[in-house]
């Protein structure tokens, strides 16, 4: 199932502009999406395995190294998530 | 009237731009030939005017609007937005309108459907292959965009008969003109996915030798399936599709084939002869 706003917002986050106001203070960009509390829990949680069944892989991956977040450590996390995670594979 | 002089395909991983101080010498001695003999290939064939079709990675277009394909007709593009392409020496590159819209009128004309952009932001899918060749000067260029990231997307023989309309129309436009196709993406890799990084060799190999052999119908029942199994970015092998389709499924002849993966992904480089004969 694709989350329309947890994609606009990892969409929007792409601008390196948008990316340095969102590490500085994720509450209040946050903010401006209405993400269900799961959803922006898990956010805040840095879940990957949850958000990428919500949201197109790239789009996911784009917005984990926008967040900071190492390749080593995404690609850690990715890959425990396990197959049947991902929503390409959805098509 | 125009003439279709050559098509060509490469894969562009963003981490060719990303990564490339901290890439092995022996990758990027591998990289720098196979782009560089590309880019050889490209110029002998001296085209007035470049088709490039490649992928969107969520820079035109979101979940609002999402086109299977959309030609650019603007008499400009602008250069890529990735902080990792700031060394991209053009921030707006030529397009060329009349070819552009010909391509366009053709389509609709031919019951194809495709979407239009006036302006476009050509992002590393465009980009990496033309900076890594190494062109004295870069011909005016016509983006086409192929969904290749959000399911659903185009079927493979409507990528096949994509390939053929455009050397329909290129053929068609009333100018003297020599027109070069350039495809980017694949082959196989895996992006935000638990199998990324993995890089299916078997697939890749699977489908060079479909691509040497030429024939269609055997291209079309091996990726149908496939790539709903390998990595997603194997989809972009549409844009392969769609050139195969533009040469009329003869002449393919591998550059190289390097599973790369401390770039994650399966590169290949390619030319169709245009001028063979079936």
């Amino acid at each position: 199932m694709t989350d329309y706003w947890l994609s606009k917002m990892f969409f929007d986050l792409q601008t390196p502009a948008a990316a340095e106001v969102y590490r500085a203070d994720r509450a209040k960009v946050l903010a401006r999406y209405p993400l269900t509390p799961e959803v922006r829990a898990a956010v805040l949680a840095d879940d990957v395995a949850y958000l990428s069944r919500l949201v197109n892989p790239y789009l996911l991956r784009y917005y984990f190294s926008a967040a900071g977040m190492s390749d080593a450590v995404f690609l850690q996390r990715i890959r425990a998530a396990g197959h049947g995670a991902g929503k390409a594979s959805d098509g | 009237m125009a003439e279709l002089v050559g098509v060509f395909a490469a894969s562009h991983a963003p981490l060719v731009a990303r990564d490339w101080e901290i890439l092995p010498p022996r990758v990027k001695t591998d990289l720098r030939a196979a782009y560089g003999e590309l880019g050889r290939r490209l110029a002998a064939a001296r085209p007035d005017v470049l088709i490039e079709i490649s992928p969107d990675h969520w820079v035109n277009f979101f979940l609002d609007n999402l086109p299977s394909l959309c030609i650019g007709v603007g008499e400009a593009h602008e250069g890529p937005p990735e902080p990792f392409l700031k060394s991209f020496p053009h921030r707006k590159l030529r397009g060329h309108a009349p070819l552009a819209r010909h391509l366009l009128e053709t389509a609709l004309r031919e019951d194809f459907e495709p979407s239009i952009s006036h302006h476009l932001i050509l992002d590393h899918g465009f980009c990496i292959p033309l900076q890594r060749m190494e062109l004295d000067e870069l011909p005016p260029i016509v983006p086409i965009i192929v969904n290749d990231l959000e399911p659903p997307m185009m079927s493979i023989p409507r990528c096949l008969a994509w390939g053929r309309l455009l050397a329909k129309a290129i053929a068609g436009f009333p100018r003297e003109l020599r027109v070069a196709i350039l495809a980017t993406g694949g082959l196989s890799h895996s992006i935000g996915e638990p199998t990324m990084g993995a890089i299916d060799e078997p697939f890749d190999r699977r489908c060079i030798r479909l691509f040497a052999d030429g024939a269609e119908r055997p291209l079309v029942d091996f990726l149908e399936p496939a790539l709903l199994e390998t990595g997603n970015g194997g989809h972009e092998l549409r844009n392969w599709v769609i050139a195969h389709g533009a040469a009329g499924g003869r002449g393919f002849e591998l550059i190289a084939y390097r599973p790369v993966p401390e770039v994650y992904v399966g590169c290949a480089w390619a030319s169709w002869e245009v001028g063979r004969a079936a």
